[in-house]
């Protein structure tokens, strides 16, 4: 076993993991935090996305030994005082959710690029969500949504 | 058990110490960024009992402008390569191939190291640094003094590697240059490349010299086109005859037993960068 202290949503947690435990294991089935999805396991899909030091990973792919004295952000971690987040309210009101199994990690994929760009193109938008695949929306209606709170939060609103 | 079967995870902090940790152990996996190595671990039926960490050593991190080169840490991620002002200054091939390689939330994680350390033929990098005569520095157990030796990318790759060895840093010399890098996928951009072209050329006095083209055949380590870069040397870049180029290019296509599909892919690239230049037909 390995002793690890992180950041998790913005809370300092200590904890003991199996040396060859994943992140996403970690997140999951330790901690409860069920918004990061497994999937395929192989990072081909993007549903176990989380933020690691603001950038956006994939947690199949991360021991969660190697997330020790880093901060994790998962989907859970990015409504502030129970208020959705400009990219959460933007998914739900262009409808860029259908089976929903994709939104976590699209909205944190969203969240890395909007933090490093807040003005990005359309084009900038599907590059930056490339390595999150949906089976459903065909991708226009996620693409409307990121535009839309990236202007939201341009403004500020 | 979860996902992965049990082994003993090392997370060294610096160099010597993941040395010792290498030496000490019979067959540990070395891990770098681990989008390789993990996923292989999840389905192989030959698993280590030690797992080797690198993400803690910070030596082997960064990218620092020396006097003639540039030297870039084994575990720096192909995100931080992309965001260099020093890289897109010097090497833009480079950015291009690591911009366009993988996924975002891959290209956070891969290491330039890992890249190549991995051996595998369709990986975007190795092509990419044997164009711009890159050398890579490889630290082993077994060296008593310490000492890291340098080897150039083709060297590593076209020779069996040390049974136990951390690749530490890539070095890069800098000069007046061109560096182009093309890359052709079969479906979706994000896919592995079916072909890739890497162009090297120094500027001397407006003239094209030290060219080099490596092609990531990626059924292959890569291939050098030597007729086709022939066909360039000693040339203003507005002088290169796209006809003699492509003549060249069928003659390293026979030497190099190349399908038609590399071929024309390569004579479409060949054409964009002579576009680049300026060249007429």
């Amino acid at each position: 076993m390995k002793n690890i202290k992180l950041k998790i949503n913005n809370k300092t947690r200590e904890l003991a993991v199996r040396d060859s435990e994943l992140l996403i294991e970690m997140l999951r089935d330790r901690l409860g935090l069920l918004g990061t999805k497994y999937s395929c396991l192989e990072g081909d899909c993007g549903v176990c996305t989380v933020l690691l030091d603001g950038k956006n990973v994939l947690s199949c792919l991360i021991l969660a030994a190697d997330a020790d004295g880093h901060e994790v952000t998962t989907i859970e971690g990015i409504a502030q005082k129970g208020v959705l987040h400009p990219l959460q309210e933007s998914f739900v009101k262009n409808g860029a959710i259908q089976c929903g199994f994709c939104t976590p990690g699209m909205i944190l994929a969203a969240k890395a690029l909007l933090d490093k760009d807040p003005s990005p193109t359309d084009g900038e938008i599907a590059s930056g969500l490339d390595g999150n695949l949906c089976r459903c929306t065909g991708y226009i209606k996620i693409i409307d949504a990121v535009r839309q709170a990236s202007q939201r939060l341009k403004d500020g609103k | 058990m979860g996902l992965l079967k049990d082994f003993k995870y090392h997370t060294p902090v610096t160099l010597k110490e993941a040395l010792g940790l290498l030496k000490k152990f019979n067959c540990p996996l070395v891990l770098g960024g681990g989008t390789f190595s993990l996923n292989r671990l999840k389905k192989s039926t030959k698993y280590p009992t030690d797992v080797i960490g690198l993400k803690k050593v910070s030596a082997l991190r960064g990218i620092k402008d020396l006097k003639g080169s540039v030297s870039i840490g084994a575990m720096t991620t192909m995100a931080e390569i992309c965001a260099s002002g020093i890289i897109r200054k010097n090497f833009p091939s480079l950015v291009e191939a690591c911009s366009q390689s993988a996924t975002t939330p891959i290209r956070n994680m891969a290491t330039i190291g890992g890249n190549v350390a991995s051996r595998f033929f369709w990986v975007d990098l190795p092509a990419v640094l044997i164009s711009l005569g890159a050398k890579i520095s490889i630290a082993g157990p077994m060296d008593k003094r310490g000492l890291e030796k340098a080897a150039s990318v083709h060297e590593f790759l076209g020779s069996k590697p040390p049974k136990k060895f951390i690749i530490t840093k890539i070095i890069i010399p800098k000069s007046d240059c061109l560096s182009f890098y093309f890359r052709h996928t079969k479906a979706m951009p994000v896919d592995v490349p079916s072909l890739a072209l890497a162009f090297f050329a120094s500027l001397n006095k407006g003239r094209l010299t030290a060219v080099v083209l490596a092609v990531n055949t990626t059924v292959s380590f890569p291939v050098i086109l030597k007729e086709a870069a022939a066909a360039m040397e000693g040339l203003r870049p507005k002088e290169v005859s796209l006809k003699s180029v492509l003549l060249a290019l069928n003659i390293d296509a026979q030497n190099l037993r190349l399908d038609e599909y590399r071929l024309h892919c390569l004579a479409t690239d060949l054409e964009s960068l002579l576009g680049t230049f300026g060249t007429g037909a």
